[in-house]
């Protein structure tokens, strides 16, 4: 299992505002082990994540995904990869408000067209492998921010997802939390054998990755 | 639904207060409609119940034809010989009077003739009787108090009208049909309270032509011809009085409570699509088809409109049974379920204005910390 990206090139803005975000990026990610993404602020960390999960079509270049090439699909085929091929770990979460845990990933079996009340017991089972299993009834405000990043991870996990795309993950954690959240990670990427990309600022979790990736020098070397 | 539900359930507060309006709006509309209705029979039941397919009227009688237009003998005549027309003379008036006993009595006079097809049909006591006197009464007269056997006496003039029997519920403008033979509507027409030689006969005019018209039937060339102006049966409800300006008002009222229903309930979700923005976006993000989150929003719109408009109509219905018979009002089934579906579909209407924005969120602010 691969995700490769060839000669991407992102582009925000027109004009005087036009500003190229990734310009002809090369680069390549292999199942089985944690990549981190770092670079500052500014340096694409982001865009890499969005065009590697189908959110955002390049300007140019090909994203592929065990050959599939993401870039060349339409709105509703990215979507489609999104629900059944991608999981995702946004920053602080971004948990449905109201939802317990288990209705969180029970929201993607919904999206992927299964019944929700046939699944219940592998959410309840993503919920206890991210040691979660007591707060399964538990809406967003009630639990801490790292509770909230593992209800993430299991709802991202629903679907055994070839790839997991992870932003940011210990922003808004305490240091204890990040490091058991990178823990985490790190195992899933193991275990589930797929492939892991983190964007993060969190030496905590480039210190944990098999690979960095430097979008600082990544960008130098495309220009 | 299951996105759709949990939402309902986790924002009841909100949605219960949408609903709220909602139900408003609803037994509003049913209320109106039910008066719009109940005005209408009260105007024009008379008419309405009439089995004739046209009216003919004097030709220089252009409104309020009913109390305007004089046709003689001759042109009633006239119309009878008219091939495929079957016509008898008809008149029109409003009078007042009371019983022996006391009952005071508003009195819309139909004068009709008796071996006629516009004889009434009793319900109770016996018909109009060709070349006698007498009067049928519609059912409210007789629920007012008045019974068969009674002698209403016309104010003024003195006139006495023996019950002869009870017809079915029937109006014109707002007052209850008594039935007459014609001479007996004339004296009432016709008469001039405290005038000399008020025992004099009446001159031999009526107020219309009541007509059953075939189909090969050619009504413009005889009203040419005999100098009338013939109306279908339903076109000269407006010829009643107050029935036009009843009409446009209460429909006016109508107009404005559709057009208040899809504002009111587009504003709602307009607020409500904008608030979970983030959230469409995080499910845009998860791969959520732009198809399923219209499907939600729209479930959403559904439960809410459907449920409180089915209550809002239910309220208009209660108060119809609560008012009984003591204002015109009538909601029957099929314009309380016209009512339902007309509030429904301008509330989902006004939902179809926020669908764009439920389809647009997009999924990238979900990334790099924008939210």
């Amino acid at each position: 299992m691969t995700l490769r990206l060839e000669d991407v090139t992102v582009v925000h803005g027109k004009g005087d505002a036009e500003n190229r975000v990734l310009d002809g990026l090369d680069v390549e990610f292999a199942s089985g082990g944690l990549t981190a993404v770092v670079g500052p602020s500014g340096s694409g960390k982001s865009t890499l994540l969005a065009v590697a999960g189908a959110l955002l079509r390049p300007a140019s270049g090909r994203v592929l995904l065990d050959g599939t090439d993401l870039a060349a699909l339409n709105d509703a085929q990215r979507a489609r990869i999104r629900r059944e091929r991608i999981g995702y770990m946004f920053q602080s979460g971004n948990l449905l408000p109201n939802f317990t845990a288990v209705d969180q990933i029970l929201t993607v079996a919904h999206l992927t067209g299964r019944r929700p009340g046939r699944h219940r017991a592998r959410a309840e089972e993503l919920l206890e492998a991210v040691g979660l299993a007591h707060r399964r009834g538990h809406r967003p405000e009630q639990l801490s921010g790292g509770e909230r990043q593992r209800v993430a991870l299991a709802r991202a996990l629903f679907l055994d997802p070839p790839l997991l795309l992870v932003d940011e993950p210990t922003a808004a954690v305490d240091r204890g939390q990040a490091g058991a959240l990178t823990g985490l990670l790190v195992e899933t990427a193991e275990r589930q054998d797929c492939i892991v990309v983190v964007a993060t600022h969190d030496p905590v979790v480039a210190d944990a990755a098999g690979r960095v990736v430097d979008m600082a020098r990544l960008t130098a070397m495309s220009t | 639904m299951f996105l759709a539900l949990r939402e309902l359930r986790a924002a009841k507060g909100r949605f219960a207060l949408m609903g709220c309006v909602v139900v408003l709006i609803a037994a509003l509309v049913g209320i109106v409609s039910g008066f719009t209705t109940g005005l209408g029979d009260d105007t024009v039941s008379a008419l309405r119940r009439l089995p004739a397919t046209h009216i003919a009227f004097s030709g220089d009688a252009r409104t309020d034809q009913f109390a305007r237009s004089l046709v003689d003998s001759r042109t009633a005549a006239g119309w009878g010989a008219e091939k495929g027309v079957q016509a008898t003379p008809m008149g029109v008036s409003i009078t007042r009077g009371s019983t022996g006993r006391g009952v005071p009595v508003d009195l819309a006079a139909f004068g009709v003739d008796p071996g006629s097809f516009l004889a009434p049909r009793v319900e109770s006591g016996a018909g109009l009787r060709p070349g006698g006197d007498g009067v049928v009464i519609s059912r409210q007269i007789a629920d007012d108090g008045v019974r068969v056997g009674d002698t209403i006496v016309i104010d003024r003039l003195g006139i006495r009208l023996p019950v002869l029997g009870v017809t079915g519920r029937s109006s014109y403008g707002h007052v209850p049909v008594g039935y007459m033979p014609l001479g007996t509507w004339q004296r009432i027409r016709f008469s001039v309270p405290g005038a000399a030689g008020a025992g004099a006969a009446p001159p031999g005019q009526y107020s219309a032509v009541a007509l059953r018209a075939g189909g090969g039937a050619v009504l413009g060339a005889a009203d040419e011809r005999l100098g009338t102006r013939t109306l279908a049966r339903d076109e000269a409800f407006a010829a009643a009085p107050g029935y036009s300006g009843e009409r446009i008002t209460m429909n006016s009222i109508l107009l404005f409570l559709y057009l208040i229903a899809p504002l009111v309930v587009g504003a709602f979700f307009a607020v409500w699509t904008v608030q979970r923005q983030p959230e469409l976006a995080l499910l845009r993000a998860l791969g959520a088809a732009r198809r399923r989150l219209l499907a939600h929003t729209l479930v959403q719109a559904a439960t809410v409109v459907v449920a409180s408009t089915l209550v809002g109509a239910g309220l208009a219905a209660g108060a119809g049974l609560a008012l009984g018979s003591a204002v015109p009002f009538s909601l029957p089934l099929t314009t309380l379920l016209g009512t339902v579906a007309a509030v429904t579909a301008a509330g989902l209407a006004g939902t179809a204005l926020t669908l764009r924005r439920v389809t647009s969120a997009d999924p990238l602010t979900m990334l790099g910390g924008n939210r």
